[in-house]
C-alpha cells in the first residue's frame, strides 16, 4: 500500500467518525427541481444552517406535492417518517388526528414563536387543543390585472367593489359577432380555493365557526346569492370559462391577451414573468361585498413527527426556519413570510406585490381546520363543478353538498 | 364490401389497386398513430412561452433544444438514468431467470399441485397490486429493502413472476418435446436438457419476455417512490414527476425528459424486433 | 409381468418422481418469491378489508361492513358503469384496429418495420406521459378542436372535452385504444405468421380480397389468440387507473370514477384502507368472473 492511498483511505476513515457523530435531521417538502425555492434552500439556508451547528447534519428530500400523501402515510405506517415536513395549511389537523405529530406546546421557545407569527396562519396548526406545528410561509390570493388592458377600456385603477368590479368586467368584455374574443375576468376553476374568497367577500359561509355543521351556512340565501352572481356573470361572459373548467386556463388566457385579469397566489407573478416576459401586471385586493374584501388563506406548517429520533436537532433546524435570516432568504424566492416584526423590513416594504398580498392577509380566512378537510372539499367542489356544468341549480347543489358535509363531520 | 357488389376485375389491377389502398391506409393510420408523439416532440422543442397556443403549432416557431439539454442536466438526470438503467436491468435478468424455470416445469413436467401453483398465479394477476403498498412496505422495512435499488429489484421481480410464467409457458409448450425425449435417452440429466437444449431453443421467448420485464420496471413509480427516500437512489419516473411542482410545471421540460427516457426502451425494442416477432408467434399465444 | 417389463415400470415411476423433485426445485424459488412479496401482502390487504383500519395503532374489526357499504354506494355504480365502458370499447376497439394494422404489417411490401415501429411506438410510451398529452390535444383549445371546428368544420363550438363525463370518457377511451392497438398487432402479427400460407393464397386464387381472406379465414383460425388477447386486455380495462387519475381524477363530481380511481381516493386520500381494500377484493372477484365467462363463450363458440 502507498502513501497516499494510505492516507485517503484514514481520511475517510476519519470523516467517517465525524459524519457518524453527527445528527441527521431529514426535512420533507415538495418544491420542485427546478425551482428557486429548491436552489435557495439546500445552496444557502441549509449550508448557513449547518455551519452555525456543526454537530447536525439537515437532509432536504423532495416528494412530488401530489403523491405527498400516499408517500408519507406510508412512512408513517411503517413509523420510518421524516424528522420535520412542510405541508399544506390544511393537512396539519388530519395527520395530527392520525397520531403522526408530536404536539409543539411545550418544547423550547415554542411561546415565543407563538407571539412572533400571524394568528391567522397559526391557527391552522390547532388541534384538538393542541398546537401541532408551526407555521412556516403564508400567501393569500389577491386579483392580477393586465394594466395595458385596463388602459384600453378607459379604466385608470383596478375595482375595489363588488359593483365596480362587474361594471368593469362589462366595460372588458369585448366581442366578435356572437363570440366572445376578451374576457374581463377569469376565475381559474369550480375549486373551493378559488371560490371561497368570491363566496366570503359576498357575505358567505361554509360552515358555522366551530365547524361542526354546513347546513344553514354552506346553504344559506347569502352563500346561494354569491355563488349565484359568479354563474351570472359566466353565463353572460363577463368572466371566462375556466370557471367551468373549460377554455384556456388562467395563465395562459392572460399570457395571450384575452383575458384581462384573474386571481392568485403571490407565485403567480414570477411564473408568469418567466412564461410571457411581454406580459405586465398589476395587483390589487379582492372587491368588497357584503362581506368585505375577504381572501382565503394558504401557505405550509411545518410539523414535527412523532416518530422522530433527532427531536432536538429537528426542533433547531426548525427554529432556524422561522429566523429572520432564513425567513427573508426565502421571501426571496417568492414565500411570504410569518414573522410580524418583518412587515416592516426593508426587503419587503420594497418588494413589487407583497405589499398588496399582505394587505389582504390582513383581512383572509383559513379554511375550516378539520381533520375532514380534504373530504369536505371534494363534497363541495364536486357540487360547484354541477352548478358550473348547468346541471343543477345553485340552490339544489349546495343544499346537497351542505347535507353531505354534515354527514362527514358528524 | 360483399363478393355479389363485387364486380369481375382483372386479378392484377385488383392487386394492384387493393395495394395502393393499403398504402393509403398504412399512412393514414401511420399520421393518426404518431399525432399524438409528434404533438408531444415539438412541444418538448418549444421555448416555454410558446407552449400553449391556439392555434397549435406542429413546427416550433423558434425550434430550441434547451429543454433537452436543461433536464440532461438538471439535479443529476444523467446519474437518475443510470439508476434506472441498473434496476431495469436487474429486474430483467432475475425475471427472466425466475419464470423460465418455472415455465419449463409447468410446460414439460408433471408434479404435485401443478395447477394449484398455476391458477394462483392467475389469480393473483387479477388482483388490483395498488393496495398491497403498505403491506409491501411493511415487509421491506423488516427485510431492510428499503432505500435501495436492489430492494426494488426484488419487488419488481415478485410483482412479475406470473405473467411471464404465462407467456413463457406457452412457448415452451409449443417446442416439440422429441429433441428433449432423444437427449434423456441419450443419457443427458434433467437440469442438462434444460439448459442445454431447451433454454437456447427459447432464446428468442426469453428475448421477448426481457423487452417486457425492461419495459414493466422502467416506468415503475409508485413503488419506487415510496421505498426510496437517498436522493441519489432516485429512478427516472420520479426525477421526471419531480419537475412539476404544486402551482407551475414546464411542459416542454416535462416532455423532453419523458423522450430522453423513452430512448433506451426504442434502442431495445428495434434491436430485438425480430427476434420478438418470431417469439410471439411460436409460443406467448397458448393459454 | 417379465421382469424387464417391471422394471421399465419401476424405472419410469422413480423418473415420475424424479420429475416431480426437479420440477418442485424449478418451480418453488419462484413461487415463494411471489409468496413472500405478493401473496403475503395480498393477504395483509384481505385481512385489512375487514377492518376500520388505523395507520398506527389498533384497528378495529368490523366484519362485513366494508364489503356491505359498497351496495350502498351511489358512485360504485358509476364506477362499475365507465369501467365496463371502458373495458367494452377499448377491447373492441383494440382488437379491432390491431386486428386491422396486423393484416396491414403482414404485407410483404417494403417499410413494413418502419410501420410496425410506428404502430408500436404507443405501447412503448409511459402512460403518465400520454396522459398527459392527452389533456392537452382534448384541452378546449386543443389540437382536436382545432381540427374538428377550424380544419374539418364539423363542429361549430369548441368542446370542452374533459369536463363533460360523457365526452372525458370518450377522449379517455380513445387513449386506451391509441395506447394498446400495436400491443394487440403485434401479438396477431406473429399468430398470422404462423398460419401456412398455402392457405390464405388458395382462397386468394378464388378471387377473393386480401381483406374477405384476413376477416373469413385468418381471424376464424386466430381464435386462441382472441381468447389471449381478451382475456390480458380485460385484465388490463378492469385495472386501469393513470389515465383517468391524470385526465380527470374522476371528476367532475366523480362522473368519471373507475374502481381504481375510486379506491385509490378512499384509500389514500381520504385514508380508508379497510374501505378501499373492500373495493380491490370486489373488483377481483369481478374480473375473474369475467374471465371465467369469457373462456366459456370462447370454447362454446369453438
Amino acid at each position: 500500500m502507498n502513501a497516499p492511498v494510505r492516507t485517503l483511505i484514514l481520511g475517510s476513515l476519519l470523516l467517517a467518525g465525524v459524519a457518524s457523530a453527527k445528527t441527521t435531521v431529514t426535512f420533507w417538502h415538495t418544491y420542485n427541481t427546478d425551482s428557486t425555492e429548491n436552489k435557495i434552500l439546500t445552496s444557502k439556508i441549509i449550508p448557513d444552517f449547518e455551519k452555525k451547528n456543526p454537530d447536525i447534519d439537515v437532509v432536504a428530500q423532495q416528494i412530488p406535492y401530489t403523491e405527498f400523501r400516499q408517500k408519507m402515510l406510508t412512512s408513517v405506517a411503517g413509523e420510518t417518517g421524516p424528522d420535520l415536513a412542510r405541508i399544506d395549511i390544511i393537512w396539519t389537523p388530519e395527520f395530527a388526528q392520525l397520531g403522526a405529530l408530536e404536539k409543539v406546546d411545550d418544547m423550547p421557545g415554542f411561546k415565543g414563536l407563538k407571539s412572533q407569527v400571524f394568528p391567522g396562519p397559526l391557527s391552522t396548526n390547532v388541534y384538538d387543543g393542541g398546537y401541532y406545528g408551526v407555521p412556516l410561509d403564508t400567501n393569500t390570493q389577491v386579483l392580477i390585472w393586465n394594466p395595458e388592458m385596463l388602459k384600453a377600456a378607459g379604466i385608470s385603477k383596478p375595482p375595489t367593489t363588488m359593483a365596480q368590479f362587474k361594471t368593469t368586467l362589462e366595460k372588458l368584455q369585448k366581442k366578435d359577432g356572437n363570440k366572445i374574443t376578451q374576457y374581463g375576468f377569469a376565475v381559474p376553476g369550480p375549486y373551493n380555493w378559488f371560490l371561497l374568497p368570491w363566496i366570503w367577500s359576498n357575505g358567505g359561509e361554509i360552515t358555522d365557526p366551530k365547524v361542526t355543521k354546513a347546513t344553514g351556512y354552506l346553504n344559506s340565501p347569502k352563500t346561494v346569492a354569491a355563488v349565484q352572481t359568479l354563474v351570472d356573470w359566466y353565463k353572460a361572459g363577463l368572466i371566462s370559462p375556466s370557471i367551468a373548467g373549460s377554455g384556456l386556463g388562467s395563465w395562459e388566457g392572460m399570457g395571450a391577451g384575452k383575458y384581462a385579469g384573474s386571481q392568485d397566489g403571490p407565485w403567480a407573478f414570477p411564473s408568469l414573468q418567466a412564461q410571457y416576459p411581454k406580459l405586465s401586471v398589476t395587483h390589487s385586493p379582492f372587491p368588497s361585498g357584503a362581506g368585505g374584501s375577504v381572501s382565503v388563506v394558504g401557505g405550509e406548517n411545518i410539523v414535527l413527527f412523532k416518530s422522530s429520533k433527532n427531536k432536538a436537532a429537528a426542533w433547531k433546524f426548525l427554529r432556524y426556519l422561522l429566523s429572520k435570516d432564513a425567513q427573508i432568504t426565502m421571501a426571496t424566492t417568492g414565500q411570504i413570510p410569518v414573522l410580524k416584526s418583518l412587515v416592516n423590513d426593508p426587503y419587503i416594504k420594497g418588494h413589487p406585490y407583497y405589499g398588496v398580498y399582505l394587505k389582504q392577509l390582513s383581512k383572509a380566512k383559513a379554511r375550516p381546520p378539520h381533520p375532514a378537510y380534504t373530504k369536505m372539499e371534494d363534497l363541495i367542489q364536486g357540487q360547484f363543478q354541477e352548478i358550473f356544468s348547468g346541471k343543477k341549480t345553485v340552490q339544489a347543489a349546495l343544499d346537497e353538498a351542505a347535507q353531505k358535509v354534515d354527514a362527514v363531520l358528524k | 364490401m360483399t363478393r355479389a357488389m363485387t364486380p369481375p376485375r382483372n386479378p392484377k389491377t385488383t392487386r394492384r389497386v387493393s395495394r395502393i389502398l393499403m398504402y393509403v391506409l398504412l399512412v393514414v393510420l401511420a399520421i393518426c398513430m404518431s399525432l399524438p408523439m409528434i404533438y408531444t416532440l415539438s412541444t418538448a422543442f418549444k421555448g416555454t412561452v410558446f407552449v400553449f397556443e391556439y392555434p397549435p403549432q406542429f413546427i416550433p416557431k423558434e425550434p430550441t433544444f434547451a429543454n433537452f439539454v436543461n433536464a440532461w442536466q438538471s439535479n443529476n438526470f444523467g446519474h437518475y438514468f443510470l439508476n434506472s438503467m441498473f434496476t431495469a436491468s436487474m429486474t430483467t435478468i432475475g425475471t427472466v431467470a425466475i419464470a423460465a424455470t418455472g415455465a419449463y416445469a409447468f410446460a414439460r413436467l408433471n408434479f404435485p399441485l401443478k395447477n394449484v401453483f398455476f391458477w394462483t398465479y392467475l389469480l393473483f394477476m387479477m388482483i388490483p397490486g395498488m393496495l398491497y403498498i403498505i403491506p409491501q412496505f411493511l415487509i421491506a422495512k423488516k427485510l431492510h429493502l428499503l432505500n435501495s435499488l436492489m430492494g426494488l429489484v426484488v419487488f419488481y421481480v415478485a410483482g412479475s413472476v406470473p405473467f411471464h410464467t404465462f407467456l413463457l409457458r406457452g412457448f415452451f409448450q409449443s417446442i416439440p418435446g422429441e429433441i428433449e425425449e432423444a437427449a434423456q435417452m441419450d443419457g443427458a440429466s434433467r437440469w442438462q436438457v434444460f439448459t442445454r437444449i431447451a433454454l437456447p431453443l427459447a432464446m428468442p421467448a426469453l428475448g421477448t419476455s426481457a423487452i417486457f420485464a425492461f419495459l414493466g420496471s422502467w416506468d415503475e413509480f409508485t413503488l419506487a417512490l415510496t421505498f426510496i427516500n437517498d436522493e441519489n437512489l432516485r429512478t427516472l419516473p420520479i426525477a421526471i414527476r419531480l419537475f412539476q411542482g404544486q402551482h407551475t410545471a414546464q411542459w416542454g421540460l416535462i416532455f423532453a425528459a419523458s423522450l430522453i427516457a423513452m430512448v433506451p426502451v426504442v434502442v431495445a425494442y428495434v434491436g430485438f424486433q425480430n427476434l420478438f416477432i418470431k417469439t410471439v408467434n411460436e409460443g406467448g399465444v397458448k393459454t | 409381468m417379465t421382469t424387464a417389463r417391471a422394471m421399465q415400470v419401476q424405472k419410469r415411476r422413480q423418473g415420475r418422481r424424479g420429475d416431480a423433485l426437479f420440477a418442485l426445485l424449478l418451480v418453488l424459488p419462484g413461487f415463494l418469491w411471489f409468496s413472500i412479496f405478493n401473496i403475503y401482502p395480498a393477504v395483509y390487504a384481505f385481512w385489512i378489508s375487514f377492518h376500520k383500519w388505523a395507520i398506527l395503532g389498533e384497528s378495529e374489526w368490523v366484519g362485513l361492513q366494508n364489503y356491505l357499504r359498497i351496495f350502498s354506494d351511489p358512485i360504485i355504480l358509476i364506477a362499475l358503469r365507465n369501467t365496463a365502458v371502458y373495458a367494452l370499447a377499448t377491447i373492441i376497439g383494440q382488437i379491432a384496429i390491431g386486428f386491422v394494422l396486423a393484416v396491414l404489417v403482414n404485407q410483404k411490401l417494403p417499410f413494413m418495420k418502419f410501420f410496425r415501429l410506428v404502430y408500436y411506438f404507443p405501447v412503448i410510451s409511459s402512460w403518465v406521459v400520454v396522459s398527459l398529452i392527452f389533456i392537452f390535444l382534448f384541452n378546449s383549445e386543443g389540437l382536436v378542436n382545432f381540427i374538428l371546428v377550424d380544419f374539418l368544420h364539423i363542429m361549430a363550438e369548441p368542446k370542452a372535452w374533459l369536463t363533460d363525463p360523457a365526452t372525458a370518457l370518450v377522449a379517455i377511451c380513445i387513449l386506451g385504444i391509441w395506447k394498446g392497438a400495436g400491443w394487440v398487432m403485434v401479438i396477431y402479427h406473429a399468430a398470422m405468421q404462423g398460419i401456412s400460407s398455402s392457405v390464405t393464397e388458395a382462397a386468394e386464387v378464388d378471387g377473393a380480397s386480401p381483406w374477405q381472406v384476413s376477416w373469413f379465414i385468418v381471424f376464424p383460425m386466430l381464435k386462441p389468440t382472441t381468447l389471449f388477447i381478451t382475456i390480458m386486455l380485460t385484465i388490463g380495462a378492469f385495472q386501469s387507473f393513470i389515465q383517468f387519475y391524470i385526465m380527470t381524477g374522476g371528476g367532475p363530481n366523480n362522473q368519471t370514477e373507475v374502481f381504481l380511481s375510486y379506491m385509490f381516493t378512499q384509500a389514500f386520500k381520504y385514508l380508508d384502507f379497510g374501505y378501499g381494500s373492500a373495493i380491490a377484493f370486489s373488483l377481483a372477484v369481478l374480473v375473474v368472473s369475467i374471465s371465467l365467462i369469457q373462456q366459456r363463450f370462447f370454447k362454446e363458440g369453438a
